[in-house]
């Protein structure tokens, strides 16, 4: 009897049979904030981005009702069982009208014992716009084995998403996608498996463009390019060589160890189709890795660690948790290719015992932002993993406390105009890795972080 | 016009019948663990969003269809069930159509080929990878056909036909997913599918060929001698009828018995009773018959040890090395999960989440898989990751036969008194490594060394440890470990 109730109650669910649709009255009020998710209590959004729908945190609620409001009397509702689905036109129209303004969110909930009505949140409004959509790999938190996957692009201001690539078209595996300032037009990206390669596109100005598969592996570097960053005129990717390995915890929330026995750096001249290596930069002593050009081109940041003598391997954490790398950087020259002879250190993340990696310099440089982990380089399975922004004209660092949460913050790039921060989080649920966006101001005053609606 | 002029006779549906009951005793007794294989590496839920994913597809409702009914295939006798209707309608479709210009007892032998398609269906079936969702893609084209075939009007019916194809197209054929390995042509099921159209026409065209004939014999000799003809030899047609029958039976029988697969049958008995965790009847098996798999001894010394037998029986069973032991994980979805359900057992909690992630990642089509989430769910519970186990949890609340467990298990995350107080996740927790340190691919005696050191009580490491060393000839281990057990108690 008990099966035919689940049958029941999953056909209905399925046909969408049941619903909620009911003026709040008698309600309870309550003196406190809704607790929603995703959390959008006290965020600064851009104008043009997508209703931020939610849901209570609260699993026993029956209903859910919002109402936005503004200053000029506009009104915005949306009722629902399990989550609130404000309309698309009408959401963008209230924030085209309250740009640079606050929108206050009144969140009523029905329990067994009737509606509750919580204390009004804000959501401001930044006048600031963010770039039409963003572009990500999505894959199961695996280790050596992926299913489906590809390179998505998502549309921000609806729910518009599309595949770019998937692995269902050929038998392998995606991963770095690199764009220069967000500019698909020019593109890298890193196709692994029996017909590996990468794929670039180059812009060749008006509306040519080439696109070209590279086998990027030669006898004078390490291996395969890995981490791209473009050059801000088009003509040089800097890209990373890594020799990678992992190791897994037998007990440990980080449950797994990426890291490199041994990596270089170098950069690509599109135009001339040759690598430009410097000793400096593939020394055997270090590790260089994660490069990326600052936003006037003159300078190249990357990080970079002292060797390890061993991978560590069978008996304790070992010398893994010993590489630190640190923010360096060293000067280029875009017009003839050539590299400065000197290594400054940016960041000295050693003597803190801590290691910097993914730093992402803003387009507009102010600032670098990067994340600071207690070791290893693959921040991404940290959970103690940080954002830092680094004042580029001040050389501070700061830790970015509004975006950042007591799980992993790691991967992240600015927008076209440097004023919204996408990264990837696990404060979810300590695995899932979600993209949240946080707004920096003109000060580098940063805005509190809020998921992808 | 009436077009269905005499339905199936009562042989003819007792011929249906009896094939029926054929195939369910074949996959109930001979094939159920097939039948569970099917069903672990999917995960059906009652979600409008995981219904249009799949429905949007093209073929997306065969699709559907076959894993709404493979979900069932948990419980093996109502799977069979369900293939053994599958296949009878599909039989008595391609009947129904055949019929449609003249009755097929005029033709009787053509009624043994209508039973073709089904069992060309049926020996598709044998095949692991083979979805039931190329059954439901011939019978709906079959169900498409006989309704398009009632309709009176001419020029109405070939309006429809020809939207019909595009329907078809986007519900039954448009897509891949029959088989479970990507980008291989599923010869077998094209040839059911195919002969399901082609048998009933041919049967048209032999009615035409026959009618226009006669028509011919009537203006040449004006002498009705069809009518009677057809009464005189109801008894022959009977009989042929039997007989082309049997001969399709026999012949496709021998068919299937000789290509079912009976030795990837024994090997998804010992995962399906390592998953169960029915250790007595493991043992009981192995003792009826010594496996020589991987699969099999790796779950046979698993039941050895949970009966604290592994150290002192251990050769009386076969044996691989210390592959048969704690086998190296292979990047397929089959192999590494008895492996997984040792380390489980072990109490290497994050060894055995780490092996069943990669195993359901490495399912074929793409699918997720209602036991690897339960597994994920458990050990996720164990380790205290609780979001990541609700996560988990709350997508078999959507399934049918997963959501009472998952009902129960929910109020279980962040409560760690009833945690420990659970005879199977406390247990655990308590076996668990208090140490942290890496490891790679494969199993070192270094691992089971600082489990069993991490709780001295957990018995089954401290078997594996030494049937490690026996397996690997260390003796000197082997009398170190022995005699520290001896210390400790």
């Amino acid at each position: 009897m008990k099966k035919i109730h689940n049958i029941i109650i999953g056909l209905m669910g399925l046909l969408g049979l049941m619903g909620c649709t009911e003026t709040v009255k008698d309600a309870k009020l309550e003196a406190v904030q809704p607790q929603i998710y995703p959390d959008y209590l006290g965020v600064t959004i851009p104008v043009n981005i997508a209703p931020l729908n939610f849901c209570m945190a609260d699993e026993t609620t029956q209903c859910i009702d919002a109402v936005v409001t503004d200053r000029h009397g506009h009104e915005l509702h949306s009722q629902g069982d399990e989550s609130v689905d404000f309309d698309l036109d009408d959401w963008h129209e209230m924030l085209g009208q309250n740009r640079g303004d606050s929108l206050s969110v009144t969140v009523s909930a029905k329990y067994d014992d009737g509606w509750h009505t919580y204390c009004p949140f804000s959501i401001y409004v930044s006048p600031d716009s963010i770039d039409y959509g963003i572009c990500y790999r999505l894959i199961a938190p695996g280790y050596e084995v992926w299913s489906k996957m590809g390179i998505y692009e998502r549309d921000l201001s609806c729910f518009d998403e599309r595949a770019l690539i998937e692995n269902t078209q050929f038998e392998g595996c995606v991963n770095c996608h690199s764009f220069n300032r967000g500019n698909p037009a020019d593109m890298s990206l890193h196709i692994r498996g029996p017909h590996g390669a990468t794929l670039l596109r180059h812009s060749l100005g008006g509306d040519l463009q080439s696109l070209t598969a590279y086998n990027t592996k030669t006898d004078q570097t390490l291996g395969f390019c890995v981490y791209p960053y473009w050059h801000p005129s088009g003509r040089y990717i800097a890209y990373s060589t890594n020799a990678t390995s992992q190791l897994f915890h037998s007990a440990d929330p980080n449950r797994i160890e990426v890291f490199d026995t041994a990596s270089d750096l170098q950069v690509y001249d599109v135009e001339k189709n040759e690598l430009l290596l410097s000793p400096l930069l593939k020394q055997d002593s270090v590790y260089e890795t994660f490069p990326v050009f600052s936003a006037d081109g003159r300078s190249l940041y990357f990080c970079a660690a002292r060797a390890l003598l061993s991978s560590g391997e069978g008996t304790g954490v070992g010398p893994l948790d010993s590489l630190h790398y640190n923010l360096c950087r060293i000067d280029f020259d875009p017009a003839t290719g050539s590299y400065g002879n000197r290594i400054d250190t940016i960041v000295d993340a050693e003597a803190q015992h801590k290691s910097v990696s993914f730093p992402r310099p803003s387009y507009d440089g102010r600032f670098l932002c990067y994340t600071l982990s207690d070791y290893g380089q693959f921040s991404i399975w940290h959970h103690e993993a940080d954002l830092f922004l680094l004042n580029l004209s001040t050389g501070e660092s700061r830790p970015m406390t509004e975006a950042n949460s007591e799980d992993t913050e790691s991967f992240h790039n600015w927008s076209t105009n440097s004023r919204w921060l996408v990264f990837s989080s696990r404060r979810d649920d300590g695995l899932f890795t979600r993209p949240y966006f946080c707004h920096v101001d003109a000060n580098g005053v940063v805005g509190k972080a809020f998921m992808l609606p | 016009m009436k077009h269905f002029r005499i339905p199936p006779t009562l042989h003819h549906l007792l011929f249906t019948v009896l094939f029926g009951v054929a195939v369910f005793l074949f996959f109930g007794l001979a094939y159920p663990h097939h039948l569970h294989y099917q069903e672990q590496y999917q995960l059906f839920l009652f979600d409008s969003n995981y219904v249009c994913e799949i429905v949007r597809q093209p073929g997306g409702v065969a699709d559907l269809l076959g894993r709404f009914c493979t979900q069932f295939f948990l419980f093996a006798w109502v799977g069979a069930a369900i293939i053994a209707l599958l296949l009878s309608t599909v039989q008595l479709l391609t009947l129904r159509l055949a019929n449609y210009q003249s009755s097929i007892i005029h033709y009787p032998l053509f009624y043994g080929l209508s039973f073709v398609p089904s069992f060309l269906l049926w020996l598709f079936l044998l095949d692991e990878n083979a979805l039931l969702g190329s059954v439901w893609a011939v019978l709906l084209t079959q169900l498409a056909f006989c309704g398009l075939l009632r309709l009176p009007d001419r020029w109405m019916r070939r309006i429809l036909i020809f939207v019909a194809f595009f329907l078809l197209y986007w519900i039954a054929f448009g897509g891949s997913h029959y088989y479970r390995i990507p980008n291989t042509f599923p010869t077998l099921f094209y040839a059911a599918w195919f002969s399901a159209m082609i048998i009933p026409l041919l049967m048209w065209l032999v009615v035409r060929g026959k009618k226009s004939e006669n028509a011919q014999q009537q203006n040449n000799s004006c002498v009705p001698s069809v009518a009677s003809g057809q009464r005189s030899s109801a008894l022959t047609s009977h009989l042929i009828s039997l007989t082309s029958y049997l001969l399709v039976v026999v012949v496709m029988g021998t068919f299937i018995w000789k290509n079912a697969n009976f030795k990837a049958e024994r090997v998804m008995q010992y995962d399906f009773m390592a998953c169960h965790q029915q250790w007595n009847r493991i043992l009981e098996t192995v003792n009826a018959e010594k496996p020589n798999n991987q699969i099999g001894v790796t779950v046979q010394n698993l039941a050895l040890a949970m009966h604290g037998m592994l150290a002192d029986r251990l050769f009386n069973y076969n044996q691989n090395g210390i592959a048969g032991l704690l086998p190296d994980v292979q990047s397929d979805a089959t192999s590494p999960m008895p492996t997984a359900e040792a380390f489980y057992q072990l109490g290497m909690i994050y060894v055995a989440q780490r092996t069943v992630f990669e195993a359901q990642e490495a399912i074929l089509d793409f699918q997720k898989s209602g036991r690897c989430y339960k597994r994920l769910a458990q050990t996720n519970l164990i380790i205290g990751s609780y979001e990541v186990a609700r996560k988990y949890l709350t997508a078999l609340q959507k399934t049918l036969f997963y959501r009472e467990w998952a009902d129960e298990t929910l109020p279980l995350l962040g409560n760690e008194e009833a945690i420990a107080k659970h005879p199977e996740y406390g247990r655990l927790r308590q076996c668990a490594y208090n140490n942290d340190f890496y490891f790679s691919d494969h199993v070192t005696p270094e691992m089971l060394e600082s489990l069993y050191f991490s709780n001295t009580d957990n018995r089954m490491a401290y078997q594996y440890l030494l049937a490690y060393c026996l397996l690997t000839g260390d003796r000197d281990r082997f009398n170190l470990y022995y005699s520290q057990r001896g210390t400790d108690r």
